[in-house]
């Protein structure tokens, strides 16, 4: 299976603090990845390095056979709703269109095809009704719904998404996940950073972080008991020898641990 | 009507009133950015940072406008200084620059001999003494202001909404964000002849901010910020005129005191829609 990102001996700083230490990845094409560890342990750093938006101080990432930098225009990064500020006065369909801003320059009108991207995107995302919305006016769950819509319409052949599911109403979680699954029919590569142990059992691929990746590959091989001890460090866990195991909500995980 | 007229009637009252709309339009579109982006800290402390350098100009009798965009390189790289060599905020950097240039602006005009007249002028403008060189001046710097706002709408607007994605989209968020450095450079410089170095800051945040609550999106925003700023400084110099008031203040607390009109206007309408609501 070919990959689409390669990491060899990759170290990541945030100001002085190591963020992920040496550590070797690989992300398969036309697959779902899932990158999952407990808070702090450099999930979105992982994907922000994946998407050439932080530099790595050692070691190389490469996407597409190419920098992550140069491969920007074929990545398309849909943030966490709650980092992405309101303020800005933007209705749900404009805010869906910038995402053709790559093709257009600066002042390059939108094409026919263009506006495809943008109809289809709304369409599948099940946000046509809020076109003329204010993104102020939308729940935390449409909000998301809009973002996602961003990150499809745009042209991509990675689809990079830090916690699209967390936090949501059924209705928005239940429509992101259906895109999640659609996206390597359409010959696109999904990774996405969650909590969710069960989400990650449902991805085609795994990286287990915790200030350095613990382990990847597929999933049984990757979320055994061992490394998920190892990653939470939950000596609670020990008690538990099923690999049936579902982890503790994460902000829960702290009772364990004493 | 003549209450209307008899405000412009003579060629110094004509100049103010075209020196205070250029002002107000170069403000309200670099403004609406400003206030977008969350940086109207930055933007006062900027007006106060130029005073060094207009001080400066007044002493060694030089145009101010050059002492204003040298001041304001100067604000701006110790600044970026400050926020990369420390771990100190950004707020905490703007600040230090804040009170350190318009401290070293009165040092300088202190030095003076009508050191009182000179400080007034410069912190509070002198709507009435605009020439017709100043304004052939901003009418340039307006033109390219607003020329480079509309250039920049896409990067501005990507940066606005996340640094992020403007990259990955290709927008330079960094030269973006440059960008809009210079344009509040140049909106300010190309201004404070006519409202004074602190009184600007009214034009460059009270039109956007009050355009804010009543915009669905930025071109709106902009186009409303800009006929309120156009309105502030008539009605300003018009109330002036009648109230013998100073112009310049009289200029930059109408739309202060718009914000709050039009804060209590939308507060009431959507209580009154909430009502609506509940009762239905």
């Amino acid at each position: 299976m070919p990959n689409v990102v390669v990491g060899h001996n990759v170290v990541i700083t945030r100001g002085s603090q190591i963020a992920i230490a040496a550590s070797d990845f690989t992300i398969p094409q036309g697959k779902i990845t899932a990158i999952i560890g407990p808070n702090g342990s450099g999930k979105s750093t992982l994907l922000h390095a994946i998407a050439g938006l932080l530099p790595v101080s050692s070691g190389t990432i490469t996407v597409l056979d190419e920098t992550p930098v140069a491969s920007q225009p074929r990545i398309s990064y849909v943030l966490q709703y709650t980092t992405v500020p309101t303020g800005t006065p933007l209705t749900v369909a404009e805010a869906v269109a910038m995402a053709r801003y790559p093709g257009l320059g600066l002042f390059g009108r939108p094409s026919r095809e263009d506006k495809k991207y943008v109809t289809s995107a709304m369409e599948r995302l099940k946000i046509t009704d809020l076109a003329k919305r204010h993104l102020t006016e939308l729940s935390g769950g449409q909000r998301q719904r809009v973002y996602v819509a961003q990150g499809i319409a745009q042209d991509h052949a990675i689809l990079l998404l830090d916690e699209p599911l967390t936090g949501l109403d059924i209705t928005s979680a239940k429509t992101i996940d259906s895109i999640i699954h659609e996206e390597p029919d359409r010959g696109c590569s999904v990774v996405l950073t969650t909590h969710d142990l069960e989400e990650a059992r449902a991805a085609d691929h795994v990286i287990l972080t915790a200030g350095r990746v613990v382990a990847f590959g597929k999933p049984q091989d990757v979320l055994t008991t061992e490394n998920l001890t190892n990653a939470y460090g939950l000596g609670s866990l020990h008690e538990h020898q099923s690999t049936d195991l579902i982890l503790p909500a994460e902000h829960h995980l702290g009772d364990h641990s004493h | 009507m003549e209450w209307f007229l008899d405000p412009f009637a003579l060629g110094f009252q004509q100049r103010a009133l075209a020196g205070g709309i250029l002002a107000g339009l170069m403000t309200a579109v670099v403004g609406t950015w400003l206030v977008l982006r969350g940086m109207s800290f930055f933007g006062d402390a900027f007006v106060h940072g130029i005073v060094p350098g207009v001080a400066a100009a007044v002493v060694f009798d030089i145009n101010p406008l050059l002492g204003a965009a040298a001041a304001a390189l100067v604000m701006v790289l110790a600044i970026e200084l400050v926020n990369r060599q420390t771990a100190l905020g950004e707020d905490t950097s703007i600040g230090l620059l804040f009170v350190g240039m318009l401290a070293l602006g009165v040092i300088i005009i202190s030095r003076v001999d009508s050191y009182s007249g000179s400080l007034t002028t410069i912190l509070f403008g002198d709507a009435l003494g605009v020439t017709s060189q100043d304004l052939i001046i901003q009418a340039v710097l307006a033109v390219v202001v607003i020329s480079a706002a509309t250039l920049f709408y896409r990067p501005l607007l990507a940066l606005s909404f996340n640094a992020d994605k403007a990259q990955l989209w290709g927008l330079n968020p960094k030269r973006a964000h440059a960008a809009l450095l210079v344009l509040i450079a140049a909106a300010v410089i190309g201004s404070f002849q006519s409202v004074g170095t602190l009184l600007v800051f009214g034009l460059l945040v009270g039109p956007p901010a009050t355009a804010a609550l009543v915009s669905r999106t930025v071109p709106r925003m902009m186009l409303t910020a800009a006929i309120i700023s156009v309105f502030s400084v008539w009605i300003g110099l018009t109330l002036s005129y009648h109230l013998n008031t100073a112009g310049s203040a009289t200029m930059a607390i109408v739309p202060i005191v718009l914000f709050f009109i039009v804060l209590a206007f939308t507060r009431l309408r959507t209580h009154r829609r909430e009502r609506v609501l509940s009762h239905a």
